[in-house]
C-alpha cells in the first residue's frame, strides 16, 4: 500500500486575517518545527509552507484520519492556542486533491493575486528548510520537484503572470512603453498627499534622478522631498518643472484645474516635443482631460489605470484556465508515478526490463548463432534466462521484504532509479533539481 | 532552374509571414521562432540567388527590375534581421516579411531575362556603386516607414487607453522613434551619395551630369523631402508621431520614384522601351 499525501492548511480564502495571523509557525527558520511534526508517529515526511496569505502543512502518512488529528493538535500546541480556534478554517486535501493543490499553489493559481511570482520562492524556501532537516523523503521530494516543474511550465506556456495587476505596476509599465528606459528620466510630483507619495515611490525606484516635488505649501513639499530623497520646488515654477520632467504625477486637492491644455501646449514646444507621461490621481482632476489630445502628451487618470488593472486581471483569469489544464496533466503524471511506487509493479517492471535486455541481445547475436542446432539454441535460451533470474533474485527478494519496513518508499524509489524504470524521467529530473537550487 | 534559390526564398518568406500572422491571431501558438528562422533561411537563400544570378549574368545582377526588386527586398530583410536583436517585436516581422514577399513576387512578374548582349554602359563599376547605394537608402527608408507605422499604431493604443496584447507586443514609443532618429541621417546620406554617384556615372559616359530625366527629377524631389525631414527633426525638434507620418510620406515618394517613374514616365532609368538600350545606341 502506498502512503497518502495530505495537505492541511488555511489561506486567504478560507480564513480571516486574524486567524491567519495566529498560525505562522514561528521559529521554523531552521526547520525545527518541521522536524517536530515528524516526531509524530505515522508521519513519514513533512513540509511547512508559511506566507502572509497561507499556512500549510504537507505530509505523508499511512493512516490518514488518525495522523490528521495528531498533526492538528500539534499545530495548536506549537502556537499555544486551542485547536477549536482554527479548526473550522482548515481545509484538508488528500491524495490526488493534495497533489493538485500543491501544484496549483506553486504555480500561483491559488494566490490572492493570481499569478504573482513570489509564491514560488516561498514554496521553495519551505521545501529547502524541510530538506535541510531531512524531513522530506522520496515522495515529497518527487512531489516538490514536479511542483516546480509544473510552475515553470505554467509560466512558460501561459500568460498567467504576464500583465500588470496593480495600479503602480501598470503606471511603471506604461512609462516604459512611452519613454523607453527609465533610468535617465525624471519624475515630478505635484501635490504632497499620501496617494502621490505611494505612486511616486514605485516610479522613483526606477529612475536615477532625484524626484522633484512641487506643492502649494512649500514646507510640505520639502518634507516629502526629504522622504523621497528628492528636491522641492515652489508651485510658481510648475511650468519649468513640467518642461524638465518625463513623468509627472499630480494629486493636489485643488478645486480648479491646475494644468490646462494651453499650458501643456506651451510646455510641449519648450520641451521640443519630448513626450511626457502625466498621471492624474487627483479628484477633482488636476489636468484638463483634453490635454491627452496634444501630440506627445500621454495623460492617464486613476480611473484609466484602474480600468487597465481590471482588464489585466480578467486576462489572467483567462490564462489561468489554460494553466489549470497544465496542472491537471502534471497531476495525472504524478499520480501514475505514485501508483508505480509499490513493490508489485516495481518487481514486474524489473523482470520486464531484464527480459527485454535478454531478447534484444539475443536478437543482436542472431547472425553468429545461426549455425547452432535447435538443441544448442535451446541451451542458450536457458542460460540467458537463468542469468537474468539470478540477477533479479536479490533485488526482488529485498523489495518483498521491504514491504513491511517504514522506509519502503525510499527503497522503491532507489530501486526504480537504479534500474531507471521510469526511464523517460531521468532527464527532466536533473533539470528539476537545478531549478530547486536557484 | 536558374530561379530555384529565389523561389525557395520566396516560399520561406511567405512561411515566415504566415507564422508571424498565426502568432498574432492565435496567441497560444508560439510560432515566432519558426517565423524568424524562416526569415533567416530565406535571407540566406536569396543571397545565394543573387550570387547565382551574378554568375549567370557575368556581372552585378542589377540590370532588370526583377533583380533590382529582389536586391531591395534582400536589403530590407537584412536590415530587419540586424534590428531584430534590438527590437524583437513579432509585429515588426509581421510587416517586414510580407512586404519582402510582395516585393519579390511583384519583381517576378517582370522578365528576368537579361537582354543580350548587355548594354555596355551597364558594364561599368558605377552600376553596383550607384544601384547599391540607392537601394540601401531605400531599404533604410522602408524600415523607417515601418517603424513609423508601428509608432502610429502604438501611439493610438496608448492614447486611446487600449492596453492589451498588441500594446505589449509593440516596442516602446521611444524605441520606435529611435528607428527614425538613427535611420534618417543614414538613409539621407545614402540617398545623397546615391544621387551623386549617378550624376558622376552619367558624367563619365555621356559628358553631362544631370539631364532632368524623370527618375532624376523625382529623386531630387525625394531628396528635398528627406532634407526637409532632417531639418524638421534637427532644427524644430519634430519627433514621434509627426516624424512617423513624414517617414511614411517619404517612403511613398521613394516607392514612386523607384517603381512608378520607370513604369509611367520612362526615361533612361527605365528598364525597357526607350530606356537604357535606346539611350545607349
Amino acid at each position: 500500500m502506498t502512503a497518502g499525501i495530505i495537505v492541511i492548511g488555511l489561506n486567504h480564502s478560507t480564513a480571516p486575517v486574524q486567524v491567519r495571523e495566529m498560525i505562522t509557525f514561528p521559529g521554523n527558520e531552521q526547520g525545527n518545527i518541521t522536524r517536530l511534526l515528524l516526531s509524530n508517529e505515522g508521519v513519514g515526511e513533512a513540509i511547512i509552507f508559511s506566507t502572509c496569505n497561507r499556512s500549510e502543512v504537507l505530509f505523508v502518512a499511512d493512516d490518514v484520519s488518525n495522523t490528521l488529528e495528531r498533526v492538528i493538535a500539534d499545530i495548536a500546541r506549537i502556537h499555544g492556542i486551542p485547536p477549536e480556534s482554527f479548526r473550522d478554517y482548515l481545509y484538508v486535501k488528500t491524495a490526488k486533491e493534495a497533489v493538485n493543490h500543491v501544484f496549483r499553489v506553486a504555480s500561483s493559481l491559488d494566490s490572492m493575486v493570481l499569478g504573482e511570482p513570489q509564491i514560488l520562492g516561498q514554496v521553495k524556501e519551505g521545501y529547502r528548510r524541510a530538506a535541510a532537516v531531512n524531513a522530506t523523503g522520496p515522495i515529497l521530494n518527487r512531489l516538490m520537484h514536479r511542483a516546480f516543474f509544473t510552475s515553470k511550465r505554467v509560466r512558460n506556456e501561459t500568460g498567467v503572470g504576464l500583465s500588470a495587476v496593480s495600479v503602480a505596476y501598470v503606471a511603471v509599465e506604461l512609462a516604459k512603453k512611452i519613454l523607453g528606459d527609465l533610468t535617465d528620466k525624471s519624475v515630478l510630483l505635484v501635490g504632497a498627499g499620501e496617494m502621490a507619495e505611494l505612486a511616486a515611490r514605485h516610479l522613483a525606484g526606477q529612475v536615477d534622478k532625484p524626484v522633484v516635488v512641487v506643492n502649494r505649501t512649500f514646507e510640505n513639499a520639502c518634507a516629502l522631498a526629504g522622504e523621497l530623497q528628492g528636491c522641492a520646488m515652489a508651485m510658481e515654477s510648475i511650468e519649468d518643472c513640467l518642461v524638465e520632467a518625463d513623468v509627472a504625477i499630480t494629486s493636489t486637492g485643488s478645486c480648479e484645474t491646475l494644468i490646462k491644455s494651453s499650458h501643456l501646449a506651451r510646455v510641449m514646444r519648450r520641451r521640443r516635443f519630448r513626450p511626457i507621461f502625466l498621471i492624474d490621481i487627483a479628484l477633482p482632476r488636476d489636468v484638463e482631460p483634453q490635454a491627452n489630445d496634444i501630440d506627445g502628451v500621454y495623460l492617464y487618470n486613476i480611473d484609466d489605470l484602474q480600468a487597465v488593472v481590471v482588464e489585466n486581471i480578467g486576462e489572467r483569469r483567462q490564462e489561468a484556465l489554460r494553466a489549470e489544464s497544465v496542472v491537471a496533466e502534471e497531476v495525472g503524471k504524478f499520480m501514475d508515478w505514485t501508483k508505480s511506487l509499490d513493490s508489485t509493479p516495481t518487481i514486474v517492471a524489473i523482470r520486464e526490463k531484464l527480459e527485454k535486455i535478454r531478447l534484444t541481445e539475443l536478437a543482436r547475436s542472431n547472425g553468429k548463432l545461426a549455425g547452432l542446432s535447435p538443441a544448442q539454441r535451446e541451451a542458450i535460451e536457458m542460460v540467458t534466462k537463468s542469468i537474468i533470474n539470478k540477477i533479479a533474485h536479490d533485488p526482488i527478494a529485498f523489495l518483498k521484504k521491504a514491504r513491511s519496513k517504514p522506509k519502503r518508499n525510499l527503497y522503491l524509489d532507489v530501486v526504480q532509479r537504479l534500474f531507471s524504470l521510469d526511464g523517460s524521467e531521468s532527464d527532466p529530473e536533473s533539470r528539476e533539481e537545478k531549478s530547486v537550487e536557484k | 532552374m536558374d530561379l530555384i534559390f529565389f523561389k525557395v526564398a520566396v516560399v520561406f518568406y511567405l512561411s515566415s509571414s504566415m507564422s508571424y500572422l498565426i502568432f498574432l491571431v492565435f496567441p497560444s501558438i508560439k510560432s515566432t521562432s519558426v517565423a524568424l528562422g524562416c526569415a533567416v533561411v530565406g535571407f540566406v537563400l536569396q543571397g545565394l540567388s543573387i550570387i547565382h544570378r551574378a554568375v549567370f549574368f557575368g556581372f552585378f545582377p542589377l540590370g532588370t527590375p526583377f533583380d533590382a526588386l529582389s536586391f531591395f527586398a534582400w536589403f530590407v530583410i537584412g536590415l530587419f534581421l540586424l534590428l531584430q536583436c534590438r527590437i524583437p517585436s513579432p509585429i515588426f516581422g509581421a510587416i517586414v516579411t510580407p512586404m519582402a514577399s510582395v516585393l519579390m513576387l511583384f519583381g517576378s512578374t517582370f522578365s528576368y531575362q537579361v537582354r543580350e548582349p548587355l548594354v555596355p554602359i551597364l558594364r561599368s563599376w558605377w552600376l553596383p556603386i550607384h544601384v547599391t547605394l540607392a537601394l540601401a537608402g531605400n531599404a533604410v527608408f522602408a524600415l523607417m516607414a515601418i517603424g513609423g507605422l508601428m509608432y502610429i499604431l502604438q501611439e493610438r493604443l496608448i492614447k486611446g487607453k487600449r492596453i492589451g496584447r498588441f500594446y505589449r507586443l509593440l516596442p516602446s514609443l521611444e524605441t520606435l522613434d529611435k528607428i527614425n532618429r538613427h535611420g534618417l541621417p543614414v538613409g539621407f546620406f545614402l540617398l545623397t551619395v546615391g544621387i551623386i554617384s549617378g550624376a558622376l556615372w552619367a558624367g563619365s559616359v555621356w559628358g553631362f551630369y544631370w539631364s532632368w530625366d524623370p527618375k532624376e527629377t523625382w529623386s531630387l524631389i525625394t531628396w528635398f523631402a528627406y532634407a526637409a525631414m532632417v531639418h524638421q527633426r534637427v532644427v524644430l525638434g519634430w519627433r514621434g508621431k509627426r516624424a512617423a507620418v513624414l517617414a511614411l510620406i517619404g517612403f511613398g515618394l521613394v516607392m514612386f520614384t523607384f517603381l512608378g517613374v520607370s513604369a509611367l514616365l520612362g526615361g533612361h532609368h527605365a528598364f525597357k522601351g526607350p530606356g537604357v538600350g535606346a539611350f545607349a545606341s
